[in-house]
């Protein structure tokens, strides 16, 4: 009974976090909210008995990257959100759609709970550090791999998608200046070497 | 993991190596041309290597990969078709001014991830297969950050967010009914009377995988970002999300639902024929509107998804045929069409007025004739591959008595060639006098680029006229697997 | 090995005609004369090899045929097989080939290689569908046909070509899908029936094919080929491809194209589907005879003279699939001395008009008028092939839409009496172009220059043909009469499968490329 009124407060800030996420027009309270709702859904994990995944919840996500979005936010001076230009149908269609969807979890839900069968629940060092561990290092290994190589292809591409900022002016100038020239000389010709010098 | 199973997954290792080697050479010594070399040297290798690895085949690779002639066949046609779209990004990048080689990076990164796509047996390699994919394609699209570089770049990662999230979200529910997130074990647990499964919940989970796939796939309903994508990203890239990105997604779609039986879910059954018949109508029904070549490439490719489909749903060994044989012949014609843009394009825009290809064939017979033989193609017209593939898929088709999705198959290709013709008039037009060549028509094109497109032409009609050779490497390859 | 060459020469003449554009304007047109020359030189050969066989009805009606694997896969292969009426078709290919290559000879200009390419694949594709006996092979040249013809339209034409190629493009295109469907069809069901998957024409024969799909599966072939003929209610895109066309793209659609949607009703339709296709018979019948009606009234009212002469193709064309659908031997041996003859004079027809275009610079019929005076020879000309057109005795039609009433009258009475009326309405508007054009009065004072030499030549030969046909139809007739009564053996003998002369079905197709020339009657 006590998990239950557990989870029924916390899923109940989640929510009303979210939902006060999305009509907030102060990019600041959104984020604020935001966070509320990670650590709310780090809760939840808790009570599943997944500590690491509650931990890592609060540490990455309403940690780390939480405090990167106010930075950039504040850096941005974008507190205020402009209102949002939307569809005239858009809205009363997306209101039908997900209450169309909720009605549909609902009959699943009750469909799944007159069902005799329930959920095999895991064991209770099913989601520890070290099991988490030793499965990573182990039978994900292959994976893991692969997830580093997702975050080589998220730093270089952000880095690369960034550099346009410092480059973009000079680059300007090149182009004015090898245009000018361009009527005689073939287009493409190597950038200037503190360009080349620029990244990495 | 065993020695081999190392030796098994032996391609995906070299190519990531050589993304890491790309990465520290373009880090110690910036030079396009080198860069260039490594990339090739490392799809080359990647390539040769498969072969070595069929004789182990098949073989399954921790739960998530299994390395089988399957994945192996398609894994090669990804490769290969990496191996022309670098070849032209040379060609395109060439008259780009600013940092090019970081471009391979990516190129090769997203074949990587490709490469995991056809061979993945589970779900986690699914995502992360796609995640690979979807991120380098972020950057690629916006990568020259031209006029609507950024914009596509944008779109993109926003669709593709949400279309991940839907993703995750069919891969949970699945999960939560059946606790296993194994292909292989999907079907045993969905047979088990005795587990209790909610088919409700595993029917909505494989409904939102599919919201995911269709994405990537750009069938009709989730097929918004397409044209924008197609038009706002470098050619050579948008050849990468025309193919590679659509090829490897079709070949794992085919994979699961041949796995876990489509035929047993009839309301998912109907929503793949209503996405087909709408993904056949919507592609071509707009293509003839569009007015920029790129866009309409756009449609054209949302319509043949849509065939695809047609003998996807067809189900058996002849389809899988069917679906290989005409993955190829697509990727040798949308190749070859992105890769004649690339070459018609220079460093302002890339060439997509129908301006600029007007009275081409009097002034570059061999690019016009090669354009006019690619469109052709995807209009399906004989001695060109299209012809052949658009054949085996009506065969499939009708083996299966899809005789609705046949007819609009049918009906449709009538309606899309007209978009088709409508480009090759236009090359074949004569200029009226006195008028000006559009910029983009003065480039006289790299010869890395000719030289892929040369190619490309050879392949589309070796494949119209004597696809046998193709046909028996294919039917030993994927007809073991269904 | 004669067989495959017949296609190869052309389409190797067509690619040097092609290459040799560079050098000069003459060289593609010398080429493909020469092409057109040695393609002469094999259906020669083949023929005179067969005559004297024809009396003897026990032979093989087959003089040719070749046979290797292609796709062998889903069991495609390469096979060719002539017998009399492709023989005459292609004979009439290579005869129109040259007066194409001929009439436009002074009028194209620009891009002469380019031309001769497509005029030259455009015949090698037809000859493909004349020979194909592979269902996947006959689908390949018929979809190959359209290509060269779409860009020799869409280049060489008219004002308003590329509305009239993407519409013929389209129309054509869909509906050979619809075969293809009809093929498929027909392809799983044989392959149901029997174990063996295979688009060879004879092991296709006799399949025995379930209600209503049977019928479905015919539809969908006859589809294909009602758009091609064309039967009256596909034949929207004709007049707008005819009038659009050059010259030349007029005599190969109206000499070549129309008559493949025939001969695909005589070889494939009917044998394929013997008992679904005379059941549908009174319909198509029934078409037939609005088309020769509606064909005749609306050219009336035509003001263009290509359109005009586009609609008359139309009512031939309803005497053609009357005789199709009568289905014995005397109707269609008139069907197919239609094709041949309406070949001949309409393209004399389309000819002459190029002529007149060239020195006129119109094609409007009211602005002529009074031309005999100054083209008397041209009008000569044209006069003949006018009444041709109408069905004067002595000239080609005349005979065979004689024969299509006669084998038309045994069938059906109503049916002949009513096309008996075509010939009236024919009469009308074939004299109203000789009227028209050549007598009254010369309202704009036209002062022209009579026909030269080589359009002199052309109209001749022409005119010798039709006069050959005729008077002494039998060398046609003799040439057909094996293939005709084949087909309709094969129709009849739909309870056992057929067993074709050098294919046996019994046994798996031969793997090696091998040919056998009939030399039966050869002493």
């Amino acid at each position: 009974m006590s998990a239950l009124i557990f989870f029924f407060t916390f899923a109940l800030i989640a929510v009303g976090a979210a939902v006060g996420m999305l009509f907030s027009r102060n990019a600041i309270y959104a984020a604020l909210l935001l966070i509320v709702n990670f650590a709310s859904v780090a809760f939840l994990y808790l009570s599943l008995g997944a500590p690491f995944i509650a931990l890592a919840q609060v540490t990455v996500y309403a940690g780390a990257i939480m405090v990167l979005f106010l930075f950039v936010i504040m850096l941005l001076g974008a507190e205020r959100l402009p209102p949002s230009q939307e569809l005239p149908w858009q809205r009363p269609l997306g209101i039908v759609l997900a209450f169309l969807l909720l009605i549909e979890a609902v009959y699943g839900i009750v469909f799944r709970v007159n069902s005799a069968a329930t959920l095999s629940l895991p064991v209770v060092e099913f989601a520890t550090p070290a099991e988490i561990g030793s499965a990573l290092f182990s039978t994900y290994l292959l994976p893991f791999e692969i997830t580093s190589v997702l975050l080589l292809v998220a730093v270089v591409g952000a880095i690369v998608l960034t550099r346009a900022e410092g480059g973009a002016r000079r680059r300007a100038l090149v182009s004015q200046i090898t245009q000018a020239v361009a009527t005689e000389v073939p287009e493409h010709k190597a950038e200037t070497p503190e360009e080349e010098k620029e990244l990495v | 993991m065993t020695a081999a199973d190392v030796y098994a997954i032996l391609p995906l290792i070299v190519l990531g190596g050589a993304s890491v080697v790309v990465l520290l050479g373009i880090a110690v010594h910036r030079s396009h041309s080198l860069t260039l070399i490594l990339t090739l040297t490392g799809l080359v290798a990647a390539f040769l290597l498969l072969p070595l690895v069929s004789i182990e085949a098949p073989r399954q690779v921790t739960p998530l990969l299994v390395i089988d002639s399957y994945s192996i066949f398609f894994s090669g046609l990804i490769i290969a078709a990496s191996f022309i779209i670098t070849v032209l990004s040379y060609s395109y990048l060439s008259q780009q001014r600013g940092h090019r080689e970081e471009f391979y990076l990516f190129l090769l990164l997203a074949t990587l991830g490709s490469v995991v796509l056809v061979a993945s047996t589970h779900f986690a390699s699914f995502f992360l297969g796609l995640e690979v994919l979807s991120v380098s394609l972020y950057t690629l699209i916006a990568y020259s950050r031209k006029e609507y570089g950024i914009e596509a770049g944008v779109k993109y990662l926003i669709l593709a967010g949400l279309s991940s999230a839907f993703l995750l979200f069919g891969m949970a529910l699945v999960y939560s009914e059946l606790g296993t997130m194994k292909l292989a074990q999907i079907p045993t647990s969905l047979s088990n009377p005795s587990s209790g499964v909610s088919q409700v919940f595993v029917l909505g989970g494989l409904a939102l995988i599919v919201v995911g796939i269709g994405f990537k796939l750009a069938l009709v309903p989730f097929h918004l970002w397409t044209p924008d994508v197609y038009q706002g990203a470098p050619a050579p890239v948008t050849a990468f999300v025309a193919t590679i990105s659509k090829g490897a997604m079709f070949a794992l779609l085919l994979r699961y639902f041949t796995v876990v039986n489509i035929h047993n879910y009839p309301s998912l059954y109907l929503a793949f024929v209503v996405i087909a018949i709408a993904s056949m109508f919507i592609g071509n029904l707009l293509g003839l509107l569009q007015t920029k070549l790129k866009r309409l490439l756009a449609y054209s490719s949302i319509s043949h998804l849509g065939y695809l489909l047609v003998a996807f749903l067809a189900s058996g060994p002849l389809a899988a045929v069917a679906v290989a044989f005409y993955l190829v012949t697509y990727f040798v014609t949308t190749l070859g069409a992105f890769g004649l843009i690339t070459i018609m394009s220079n460093s302002d825009r890339d060439a997509e007025d129908p301006e600029d290809y007007r009275g081409l064939f009097w002034r570059k017979p061999w690019i016009a004739g090669s354009f006019t033989a690619m469109l052709l193609s995807l209009a399906g017209v004989p001695l060109t591959a299209g012809f052949v593939g658009k054949f085996y898929l009506v065969t499939a088709g009708i083996g299966s008595a899809l005789w609705l999705l046949v007819i609009v198959l049918v009906v449709t290709s009538g309606i899309g060639l007209y978009y088709y013709l409508r480009v090759v008039v236009a090359m074949f037009a004569s200029l009226p006098k006195g008028s000006t060549i559009a910029p983009a028509m003065r480039i006289s094109p790299h010869f890395t680029g000719a030289l892929a497109v040369t190619i490309l032409v050879l392949l589309l009609f070796w494949l119209g006229i004597y696809p046998t050779p193709i046909l028996r490497l294919i039917e030993s390859m994927v007809t073991g697997f269904s | 090995m004669i067989l495959p060459w017949i296609i190869i020469i052309l389409v190797i003449g067509g690619t040097l005609a092609w290459i040799a554009g560079r050098f000069g304007p003459h060289w593609p047109r010398w080429i493909s004369l020469a092409t057109l020359g040695i393609h002469f030189g094999f259906l020669l050969y083949l023929w005179i090899q067969n005559y004297s066989i024809f009396t003897l009805t026990t032979r093989s009606p087959w003089f040719a045929l070749f046979d290797i694997p292609w796709i062998s896969q889903i069991g495609i292969s390469f096979s060719l097989g002539m017998d009399g009426l492709s023989l005459l078709l292609i004979l009439l290919i290579n005869l129109l080939g040259i007066m194409a290559v001929a009439c436009s000879w002074n009028a194209i200009k620009d891009r002469v290689g380019f031309f001769h390419f497509n005029l030259m694949w455009i015949l090698a594709s037809i000859t493909g569908v004349f020979l194909a006996l592979d269902l996947f092979l006959f689908y390949f040249f018929w979809e190959l046909m359209l290509v060269p013809l779409y860009f020799l339209i869409g280049i060489w034409g008219y004002e308003n070509r590329i509305y009239a190629t993407i519409k013929f493009f389209i129309f054509t295109q869909v509906s050979g899908l619809f075969m293809l469907l009809g093929i498929l069809g027909l392809y799983f069901v044989h392959g149901a029936n029997t174990g063996v998957y295979t688009f060879s024409y004879f092991q296709l024969l006799g399949t025995k094919l379930p209600q209503p799909l049977g019928f479905l599966l015919m539809l969908g072939m006859f589809l294909a080929f009602a758009v091609k003929l064309p039967v009256v209610p596909f034949h929207t895109w004709l007049p707008d491809a005819h009038t659009e066309a050059p010259t030349a793209g007029s005599v190969d659609l109206a000499g070549l194209v129309l008559k493949v949607g025939a001969y695909g009703m005589i070889r494939f339709l009917i044998p394929l589907f013997p008992k679904d296709s005379l059941s549908f018979a009174p319909i198509a019948m029934a078409l037939g005879i609005i088309g020769i009606l509606y064909g005749a009234i609306v050219a009336f009212g035509q003001t263009d003279l290509k359109r005009l002469i586009a609609y008359t193709s139309i009512s031939h064309m309803g005497f053609v699939i009357l005789g199709i659908f009568a289905w014995n031997t005397i109707a269609l041996q008139g069907a197919i001395i239609i094709m041949i003859a309406h070949g001949i004079s309409t393209s004399g027809l389309f000819i002459m008009v190029g002529d007149l275009m060239s020195r006129l610079h119109t094609r409007d019929f009211r602005r002529m008028g009074g031309l005999w005076s100054t083209l008397p020879r041209m009008g000569g000309a044209a006069m003949v092939f006018t009444l041709a057109s109408l069905g004067l005795p002595g000239l080609g039609n005349f005979v065979g839409e004689f024969l299509v009433l006669l084998g038309v009258y045994r069938v059906s009475i109503p049916a002949a009496a009513l096309a008996t009326l075509g010939f009236i309405v024919a009469t009308i508007y074939s004299l109203w172009i000789i009227q028209g054009a050549f007598h009254g009065r010369n309202t704009e004072g036209w002062k022209l220059q009579d026909m030269s030499s080589r359009e002199a030549a052309i109209m001749t030969t022409l005119i010798a043909v039709i006069l050959w046909l005729g008077i002494y139809p039998q060398t046609v007739l003799n040439t057909s009469l094996p293939a005709v009564e084949a087909m309709q053996k094969y129709a009849i003998e739909t309870q056992q499968t057929i067993v074709s002369p050098q294919i046996s079905p019994a046994q798996p197709l031969p793997i090696e490329g091998s040919i056998t020339i009939n030399t039966g009657g050869k002493p």
